[in-house]
């Protein structure tokens, strides 16, 4: 082991200028790749919070009594589709409206519980399902207007699925850079290195032996950029969960069904971009040793 | 039986270029022989076809009875280390001392350090390069270049030991004692191939000469002389 930290350093010193670019290179990469994943899971997590915010009001008319109200919501308590099914009477109204405008008096002079219209609150278990819903509940008797944000949540995940694609687009087209400054690496590495490789074939070194240095080296930039790259990635997450754009989050989604504790999602990304940057610089100088050591 | 065999081994570089044609020959267990011939004249491509650096176009190298040309890849440095070779430019490393260049034939075959520790002083012993461990390439004469590299060909007790000109850059007094340690390398039972292009050495040691011409082998002689 001391043999090949050694021959680390002896290389890193002979290619100054190289060993720095890789190191850029692959913390760039290792940064996106960090954060495009947390895009992903903020713009999940975000979608989440908008789907449980969804949903549907339905005002009913004034001559439609509280009991058929109430029947209406035992009958949708029972459908597969909804989720959540609240009744705010015409006084809990009133009571919401006054809150919402306590420094409005000349306004709240004005309201009385008898204008302002019951409603239920429904929510769906899917966003896909609010559409149908709301066209079944404009069919119902007694009701005055059914209202719902459904373009605002599609809007939101048509971008964020958009980027979702433009982060892998762009994760691909660095991984595939740091791979050919991997084999660069080497290949300049190997070539600086002729004569002694020579002379450890003349003597029966094994391939496994000549080919350690190389790939010690390589899986060496791997982890010290995809390091500094989580160093970067916690410094700016942690920084924009604790703005006042994202409020106080504790819990993200990092999969449609799997919600963790944000340092949890930070300890699961960091093991990401160390298995990456492991990854990529065992099979990137994998790849050189083969094509340019002819051994 | 012969330790190694040339049989009818013909050696091409591309379609006109013909290193080696249909050559034939063995060599028995402890033998001491020169490889004559001028410049050019197929030396260096046996030496090369017998640590399977090429292959030959036509034809079997043999080594205990083993088809050199068929000997799988992971197999070959094993081979390389039951055959010690030195070359004219001694091929040593110039970053490291003395000990570590003998070391290093050992470390690559992962010994450990306590074989390493028995082995490099005794073979340094062997060519008398004791007083000379702490010592860079760049301090010591050609002739002490030449022994370092015999003391390294030997560090895995190979069977054979090729020297490709060994006393090619060295000058008559150096090469007296390079010449020295192989006779006595070979008085160990190790064999000696040396190919050479010196006269006055092969006229001196009496030992087989086979000589090469043109790619061809043109004669083969027991206590032989450069010019037959």
């Amino acid at each position: 082991m001391d043999k090949l930290w050694k021959n680390l350093l002896i290389s890193i010193k002979r290619e100054k200028f190289l060993s720095l670019s890789t190191l850029i290179i692959m913390t760039i990469t290792f940064t996106v790749l960090g954060f495009f994943l947390s895009l992903i899971v903020f713009s999940q997590t975000a979608v989440k919070y908008l789907e449980n915010q969804a949903q549907i009001t339905i005002f009913f008319k004034d001559d439609f009594s509280e009991k058929n109200i109430l029947s209406l919501k035992e009958k949708y308590e029972k459908d597969k589709t909804i989720s959540n099914v609240n009744y705010v009477s015409k006084e809990q109204a009133l009571k919401i409206f006054t809150d919402l405008n306590k420094n409005e008096p000349i306004l709240l002079e004005s309201i009385s519980a008898n204008i302002l219209p019951a409603s239920l609150e429904i929510r769906a278990k899917r966003l896909s399902s609010l559409s149908a819903l709301a066209v079944k509940f404009e069919k119902q008797d007694g009701v005055e207007e059914v209202r719902y944000f459904k373009d605002v949540i599609e809007n939101f995940r048509f971008w964020s699925n958009l980027y979702h694609l433009i982060g892998l687009g762009l994760v691909l087209i660095f991984a595939t850079i740091s791979f050919s400054v991997v084999i660069a690496l080497i290949r300049m590495t190997i070539n600086s290195k002729g004569e002694e490789l020579e002379i450890l074939k003349l003597v029966g070194a094994t391939d496994v032996y000549v080919k350690r240095p190389f790939i010690f080296q390589a899986v060496f930039f791997g982890l010290v950029s995809s390091i500094l790259s989580f160093i970067i990635s916690v410094v700016w997450i942690l920084s924009l969960v604790g703005s006042k754009f994202f409020g106080d989050i504790k819990t993200v989604f990092i999969l449609p069904v799997v919600e963790v504790n944000i340092f949890v999602y930070l300890i699961i990304l960091g093991v990401i971009l160390v298995l990456s940057g492991a990854l990529l610089g065992y099979f990137g100088s994998l790849t050189a040793v083969k094509k340019y050591l002819k051994f | 039986m012969s330790q190694i065999e040339f049989k009818n081994v013909s050696k091409k570089y591309g379609q006109d270029s013909v290193a080696l044609e249909e050559v034939s020959f063995g060599i028995n267990d402890g033998e001491f022989v020169f490889l004559v011939g001028p410049s050019g004249a197929g030396k260096s491509t046996l030496v090369k076809l017998l640590i399977r650096e090429i292959l030959p176009s036509s034809g079997v190298v043999l080594f205990n009875d083993r088809d050199v040309g068929l000997i799988p890849q992971v197999e070959l440095p094993s081979l390389r280390r039951k055959i010690g070779v030195v070359f004219q430019d001694f091929k040593v490393l110039k970053s490291k001392n003395v000990f570590e260049n003998v070391a290093i034939a050992l470390e690559v075959a992962d010994s450990s350090d306590e074989t390493i520790g028995n082995v490099v002083p005794n073979v340094l012993g062997l060519v008398g390069l004791s007083d000379k461990t702490e010592r860079f390439p760049s301090q010591l004469s050609g002739g002490e270049l030449q022994r370092l590299s015999i003391a390294r060909a030997l560090a895995h007790e190979p069977d054979v030991l090729i020297a490709d000109e060994p006393t090619g850059m060295i000058d008559p007094g150096s090469s007296a004692e390079v010449m020295q340690v192989l006779d006595k390398i070979n008085s160990l039972g190790t064999t000696v191939l040396m190919a050479t292009h010196d006269f006055s050495i092969v006229d001196r040691m009496k030992r087989r000469v086979i000589r090469v011409e043109n790619g061809r082998v043109i004669s083969d002689k027991n206590e032989g002389k450069y010019n037959g």
